[in-house]
């Protein structure tokens, strides 16, 4: 069973946005609590999120904020306890602290480790399926190569990401409420609206959502998911936070017609759909560390043939 | 007994740091430590620091808190043998599985989770403890109260920083891959390892402190400069409430700053924190004028430091660029 997923922040981009590409959401933001209505911070919308997908027959895992301080503990239980009750089908955590909070409430719902959750070697990924962990997203860094071996070697499955900004930074501050002069009482969620940090006269380039900051440029692998499935990847992931509903639409159908059309040994037209996909990035494509190089180049399908 | 940690960024430095009065000092394996090949150490330098620390009854801890490649665990589990039975007092780790590993491995020795394990809360740390660990690294923004909230559920012994706490800016130790997804150099094939790809985590080249040159935001160069994280400092009045609330471990961190610059603060700190732990003195109010000046010397060392990886960085870029023409 192939598995496409994607992220979605809040109740209102949920109900606007044609999921049909769509396998699996996760919901809610996991690097801000107070990131605009998101599902982590309001235990109805998440309610209503979970009824409004299950009708639609789609998965729907729960993102548990990555870097919670000790004041958070006590909302988070909060929200854990309501999630489990709710029978979402997975958590995903990214914090070890977090893991701890799941076995205190003996949950048996799978948990996801996420992209955060600093994922680079087999012998972590033992360590934490003794606490409940069933998936795992291997760090952005890793080649395609090694991520791989993880997904080859460990007894769990793996998630890749295959499309959208690469997140770079979980800070626990807020640098968009700190350049704005709020505080967290008033924070004004400037988030809301694009912040692109530039140097190197725009060379370098990232993407800023207050706690998370982000590549400039979009990971794109539309041109590698026939290479993924060979080597028995099954679960894709496309980034979206951030991101509009038109993208979060057009991303998921390129890459469900790609994956089906794999499948079915099908021709591909892997022009048109870069094209696409580049005219939604803001600053272009790029490849990540798939390739072993930085995270800023590109490599075309040739390389691989 | 309250222990200084200092740097060896080389054996040279290691000596000055143990006759300086350091208890202990740290030392990081080439391509296993999250600092530039310069500040790394060959198996032979540490051999010798081993054998040195042991003389004066003092010890050495070997950093190896980068993310191993997946599949060079069998190499790292080598290297990690020979430095125990070469006589190392401990580890400072990062990756969950290598601590769990280290533990099962040796179950003498001490493990140290270093700053780069990111922790941001008390269960975190629990979680460590849980798997093994017998110290842990304080985040540089944690003050006493979450120090109290990790002694509240774990016997876990306490290290710091000697820096101040500061909250503001970008805070995200363990969390942050920037630097590498502009710019890295991969490591020479060198003492067997072979497997290099992004960022300083995992032992490639260096970290390009990008996040401490300015950016524009939006574009507008004018209006809108900013660095991304703040800069640290040495620390001074909190010194007390962290003696006071039982950490053991005061780390000075700059495997490659002067070996001149590390004395001075080893013996600085030293005097400070006897004189605090027998009651000779409450504050450091005596120190001001001592500190700040050691102060102005250590961040001017500091920004030297940021321009020439920034420099670095630029000169790779121009090559990478030249490569592919």
């Amino acid at each position: 069973m192939i598995e496409l997923s994607t992220n979605i922040s809040n109740y209102e981009q949920l109900i606007s946005t044609d999921l049909t590409a769509y396998d699996a959401i996760y919901l809610g933001d996991v690097t801000c609590p107070l990131y605009p209505n998101n599902f982590c911070s309001d235990t109805k919308d998440l309610e209503n999120a979970i009824t409004f997908l299950k009708n639609l027959n789609k998965k729907c895992y729960l993102r548990l904020y990555a870097v919670p301080e000790n004041k958070d503990m006590q909302w988070m239980r909060k929200l854990i306890q309501r999630a489990i009750e709710l029978k979402v089908d997975a958590f995903e955590a990214h914090n070890l602290g977090v893991l701890l909070i799941l076995k205190e409430f003996k949950n048996i719902i799978p948990i996801h480790f996420g992209v955060f959750g600093n994922i680079y070697t087999i012998e972590t990924i033992k360590v934490l399926q003794d606490y409940g962990v069933t998936r795992v997203q291997p760090s952005p860094e890793l080649s395609i190569e090694e991520s791989i071996f993880i997904k080859d070697e460990t007894p769990i499955s793996t998630v890749f990401a295959v499309h959208g900004k690469i997140p770079l930074v979980a800070s626990e501050t807020c640098f968009i409420m700190e350049q704005n002069g709020n505080d967290e009482s008033n924070c004004g969620f400037a988030c809301s609206k694009d912040h692109w940090l530039t140097r190197q006269q725009g060379e370098w380039s990232m993407k800023d959502t207050g706690r998370m900051t982000l590549s400039g440029k979009d990971l794109c692998m539309v041109e590698h998911i026939e290479e993924l499935l060979s080597k028995g990847v099954k679960n894709f992931y496309i980034q979206s936070h951030g991101e509009s509903n038109e993208f979060i639409e057009t991303t998921g159908k390129i890459y469900k017609d790609v994956i089906n059309k794999s499948l079915n040994n099908e021709k591909i037209s892997y022009e048109t759909n870069v094209e696409t996909l580049s005219s939604l990035a803001h600053e272009g494509l790029c490849n990540g560390y798939y390739f072993g190089s930085t995270g800023q180049q590109y490599h075309g399908r040739k390389l691989n043939d | 007994m309250t222990e200084i940690l200092a740097p060896a960024g080389s054996l040279e430095m290691a000596i000055a740091a143990l006759d300086a009065g350091a208890d202990a000092v740290y030392a990081g394996p080439k391509g296993w430590s999250r600092r530039p090949m310069e500040s790394e150490v060959t198996e032979e330098e540490i051999e010798q620091m081993i054998l040195y620390a042991n003389k004066l009854n003092k010890k050495v801890k070997i950093v190896v808190n980068t993310y191993p490649a997946p599949f060079e665990m069998p190499l790292f589990i080598k290297k990690v043998t020979k430095f125990y039975e070469m006589g190392a007092s401990g580890f400072i780790a990062t990756d969950v599985g290598v601590v769990k590993l280290l533990r099962e491995r040796f179950p003498d020795t001490q493990i140290h989770i270093s700053i780069g394990a990111g922790v941001s809360n008390a269960l975190d740390v629990k979680f460590f403890e849980n798997i093994g660990a017998d110290v842990i690294v304080l985040p540089f923004r944690w003050n006493i109260e979450e120090f109290n909230e990790i002694q509240k559920i774990s016997n876990i012994t306490l290290e710091a920083f000697l820096y101040n706490t500061i909250k503001t800016g970008k805070i995200c130790p363990g969390n942050c891959i920037m630097s590498s997804f502009f710019q890295y150099r991969d490591w020479f094939a060198e003492e067997e390892k072979t497997n290099e790809h992004g960022s300083a985590n995992r032992g490639s080249k260096e970290c390009y402190r990008i996040c401490q040159v300015p950016w524009e935001i939006n574009n507008d160069a004018d209006k809108s400069k900013s660095i991304l994280k703040q800069d640290t400092n040495l620390i001074q009045e909190q010194l007390v409430d962290f003696v006071k609330c039982g950490v053991k471990v005061f780390k000075i961190s700059g495997r490659e700053r002067p070996i001149e610059m590390i004395c001075k603060v080893i013996k600085f700190y030293k005097k400070v924190i006897r004189e605090l732990e027998e009651g000779i003195i409450t504050s450091l109010e005596n120190y001001k004028e001592e500190l700040e000046d050691l102060r102005a010397q250590w961040n001017n060392q500091k920004h030297k430091r940021v321009a020439v990886l920034m420099n670095k960085a630029k000169s790779y870029n121009k090559m990478q660029k030249e490569e592919v023409r």
